[in-house]
């Protein structure tokens, strides 16, 4: 963060510098040019005489010179971005009448000293000097124009520097956004590990109790590979529907171990959709619960179907089970990390409603889980 | 309390203090100020307001006559001035006068005992290089030598011998001057500050200037002599080689800058002057302190004047002039607008001394329609659009916006008026592309003559083309009269020309002097060359 400010801070102070030079080059030169005009006065050369010299023959109008720096400052100062806009309003106008009485009186500070006037007749030069001219508003009109124009020339930095900064902002927010998008998708994934590995621990437990070594041998070794297939492709949102059936084929293959010759699982893949692209570990979830509240729950339940089809541009995926209907409370669609996690990954992965998960009771029995995702392939 | 912005609570307060100062400023006493005492050397000084930048120069004419005029004539002395009651020419420089039988040649014998500031005596021939230097050097004024022999020729470059001119001087105390042809005011014109002498030497001073580092190198005749000069001003002391010099009360005069006539009469109130000419002090303003002083106030031999260009139809009729004259109102613009320096008028002449003002014309706008109508221009129908060239240092002139105004409403006369640069006017006017003159006329001498002069078709200022052959017979048997038959010649002359109104006198103009209650002697004097060694202060007042 303190390189782009500290550029800034610099090339604002470089600009500053220039303009402060310049002026201070011509205030030198304008003081040196009027002293050096004077000076013949002040050494009493009979030839001229205050009242022919510059700093009496010039415009008053140099001073703005002088006064502009001020104005600068003072519009700086006096910023308008708060509560006190009114205030500062006002203060500006004061200034604007003070700068106008400042160059009346100036020129009458000229007369009285040019004529040899007592001081005591300022204020009568004054009035001579308004009531012959009438009193000049041209002072106060170019302080308010400068002012304004001040304020104009700020207003249109400070909003091109909030353009940039809004620019980058945008950028910043956008690589944010897809981190944490991959952050999710990845606490997600991790809340799978720990459900899915409760459950087949639980099974290794059960098969060590029952002196069945072998097949506990088995799981752990299909578990191990499950979880480094799933490691592997971590980093990756999606993946072909080729691999996720893969995963799952080794899935039931420990969960055959668990439920033993109980579980039938069948595939209904049509070959169009073996490439299609869907979000990794998108059906393990949904075969999990089918197994968790179907065909465990129901001793009869033993077929579980999972089934892609492709419908035009939609890929439908399906995880089937002849188990129990839902639940009347829904507790599984509201509740069930499995379903919800799901419900949430499609939601980040497919904006405008383009994938949905519909979890539905089968007459005359079963549940089906189904996917509706755009179909996409890797292909162009 | 705190405040939440503290860099709008310190810079709020810094204003304030700003304004507050300016407020006290400007809220300042204006009345019953003190004045400053005049120092205790310069209780005999006068000190005069110089709102000028005109050097010491007698051949040179200052754009403010009346200040240009004190000083030079404080300085120098022309051979004659004249009377302000009367107008007559009474002896300076020189003793006396005498003209030749033809009134051609003018032969004037000067006082034996004229000095110079530093003690030689004034010749003849001082004069002549003065009116030399003076046609020499082209300098603006020395028209006022037209009437000597040879002199524009001179002036030209016609002639270069000296010799030639007008101007011979016999002998150290007496001066010849030949004219090429009679007139009748040129002792008069002889009190003219241009007509002052110069000593060998000023012509190097005055161009040098410097007289500015060595102030007794300006070489004077005049009751005072330069003791100090400044671009500030000037302090003259009493010159003790004047002929009359114990006439002369002022121990001197300071002629003391001044920015403006407005600042100036506050230089008066303020106790730093003591003599203002002209002010524009107005009667109703209040003075800022307790020091008395008056305001003296004089006709000035100036005419405001529109001319016709009579060459061009239809002011080519003499109806349609009168009908122009005659629908004016003058009294009312004036009182609204300069009612103390100006007065209208109703003939071509002011009041001269000697001579009172006449009142020949009146106004009479039904009877201008009449006339109008007479000439073929029934409501103005069919008249053309007059342009009238006017100098554009006069911008604005609210005058003429009235007369112009009225013009439009009772005739149905309608005026473009074209404020024009000096050069492009004078262009203008040479070529005759102009309908209508704004003029201002001002009289050199005392005398209704210099300024009927113009209607001579001789007058180089005759801008009206109109000529009158019974004018240049009445003027000419003027120039060659003197007395009460040159008057009323000269009346005969005017009340011809108010009657065919080659241009329509609108206002004369006034001048107005302050003069601080100590200064006593001063006495009004159309000519604006009132000396100023005939004042003298009441101290203690």
């Amino acid at each position: 963060m303190n390189g782009p400010h500290q550029k800034k801070i610099t090339g604002f102070w470089c600009e500053w510098s220039f303009w402060s030079l310049i002026w201070w080059t011509g205030t030198v030169a304008l003081c040196a040019l009027l002293l050096w005009d004077c000076l013949p006065w002040l050494r009493g050369d009979p030839r001229t005489a205050f009242r022919y010299t510059k700093l009496n023959e010039w415009p008053l109008e140099v001073i703005w010179w002088l006064l502009i720096p001020i104005t600068l400052w003072l519009q700086q100062r006096l910023t308008m971005s708060d509560r006190r806009w009114a205030w500062t309003l006002a203060l500006h106008g004061a200034i604007a009448v003070v700068v106008a009485s400042l160059f009346v009186v100036l020129g009458a500070v000229r007369v009285v000293f040019a004529n040899h006037l007592p001081a005591s007749f300022l204020p009568v030069v004054i009035d001579d000097l308004c009531g012959m001219n009438g009193w000049n508003y041209t002072p106060a009109l170019v302080y308010l124009l400068l002012t304004f124009g001040f304020y104009g020339v700020a207003f249109y930095r400070e909003s091109r520097d909030g353009q940039k900064l809004a620019g980058e902002l945008r950028v910043a927010n956008a690589r944010l956004e897809t981190r944490l998008v991959r952050a999710s998708l990845d606490a997600l994934k991790m809340q799978l590990h720990p459900h899915f590995l409760f459950n087949t621990l639980n099974s290794i437990t059960g098969l060590i109790r029952g002196q069945r070594t072998a097949e506990a041998e088995n799981m752990i070794a299909g578990l191990g590979e499950l979880l480094r297939r799933s490691l592997e492709h971590r980093q990756e949102a999606m993946e072909p529907l080729e691999h996720e059936i893969s995963f799952l084929r080794r899935y039931f293959e420990i969960e055959s171990i668990r439920f033993q010759d109980r579980l039938m699982v069948e595939f209904d893949l049509a070959p169009d959709c073996m490439n299609a692209l869907v979000p990794s570990l998108i059906l393990q979830p949904l075969a999990e619960n089918a197994m968790k509240h179907g065909i465990s729950k129901d001793p009869a339940a033993r077929l579980l179907r999972i089934s892609a089809q492709r419908d035009g541009a939609k890929l439908i995926l399906a995880v089937y089970n002849d188990g129990p209907p839902l639940p009347k409370d829904d507790a599984i669609l509201h509740h069930g990390i499995g379903v919800q996690n799901t419900i949430a990954r499609l939601e980040m992965l497919y904006s405008g409603g383009d994938a949905r998960l519909w979890l539905r009771d089968h007459p005359p029995c079963g549940v089906r889980a189904e996917i509706i995702l755009p179909f996409t392939t890797h292909d162009p | 309390m705190t405040s939440p912005c503290p860099n709008l609570g310190r810079t709020s307060l810094v204003v304030l203090l700003l304004a507050g100062l300016l407020a006290l400023i400007f809220q300042g006493p204006r009345h019953g100020l003190p004045v400053v005492p005049r120092n205790s050397a310069d209780q005999n000084i006068l000190r005069v307001a110089w709102t000028q930048r005109t050097p010491p120069d007698p051949q040179m004419r200052g754009m403010t006559l009346a200040q240009h005029n004190l000083l030079i004539l404080s300085l120098w002395e022309p051979l004659v001035e004249c009377n302000p009651q009367t107008g007559e020419p009474e002896p300076a420089a020189a003793l006396r006068w005498s003209w030749s039988e033809d009134r051609l040649i003018l032969t004037i014998d000067l006082r034996r005992d004229a000095r110079w500031s530093n003690g030689n005596p004034v010749t003849a021939a001082d004069f002549a290089r003065g009116w030399i230097r003076l046609l020499k050097g082209k300098k603006e004024g020395a028209e006022i030598l037209a009437p000597l022999k040879n002199a524009l020729a001179y002036q030209r470059g016609d002639l270069s011998d000296a010799n030639s001119l007008g101007v011979q001087a016999v002998d150290a105390h007496t001066l010849r001057l030949t004219l090429e042809k009679p007139r009748s005011t040129f002792v008069m014109e002889l009190a003219d500050p241009l007509l002052s002498p110069v000593d060998v030497s000023s012509d190097a001073v005055l161009t040098n200037k410097s007289y500015l580092t060595i102030p007794a190198s300006l070489v004077t005749n005049g009751p005072f002599r330069l003791v100090r000069a400044s671009a500030d001003g000037y302090t003259l002391a009493r010159n003790e080689f004047y002929h009359g010099r114990t006439e002369v009360v002022l121990d001197g005069i300071q002629f003391v800058g001044a920015t403006s006539l407005s600042v100036a009469q506050l230089m008066l109130a303020a106790g730093v002057v003591d003599l203002v000419t002209p002010t524009s002090w107005g009667k109703n303003r209040t003075s800022p302190t307790d020091r008395p002083f008056s305001i003296a106030t004089e006709f000035q031999p100036t005419v405001h004047s529109v001319n016709f260009n009579v060459s061009r139809a239809p002011l080519a009729d003499g109806r349609v002039r009168q009908a122009l004259a005659l629908a004016l109102d003058r009294a009312n613009p004036i009182k609204h607008y300069d009612a103390e320096d100006m007065r209208a008028a109703w003939s071509w002449v002011p009041e001269m001394p000697g001579r009172p003002g006449l009142t020949l014309l009146h106004e009479d706008a039904e009877l201008g329609r009449r006339l109008l109508a007479e000439a073929g221009y029934p409501g103005g129908k069919g008249f053309p659009i007059l342009r009238m060239a006017m100098p554009l240092e006069r911008l604005p002139n609210p005058f003429i916006a009235v007369w112009t105004e009225r013009w439009y409403q009772e005739l149905g006369v309608r005026t473009y008026v074209a404020y024009e640069e000096r050069k492009k006017r004078a262009e203008r006017i040479k070529a005759g592309d102009y309908d209508i003159l704004y003029n201002q006329l001002t009289a050199t001498v005392p005398d209704a003559g210099d300024l009927l002069g113009i209607f001579s078709s001789h007058s180089n200022m005759n801008k009206t083309d109109w000529t009158d052959p019974v004018v240049e017979n009445l003027l000419a048997e003027a120039n060659s009269q003197t007395g009460q038959e040159h008057l009323a010649l000269l009346e005969q002359v005017e009340r011809r020309v108010m009657t065919e109104l080659p241009s329509i006198p609108l206002m004369f103009d006034l001048r107005r002097t302050s003069l601080a209650d100590e200064v006593h002697g001063w006495s009004p004097d159309p000519m604006m060359r009132q000396n100023l060694k005939r004042l003298h202060l009441v101290p203690g007042i």
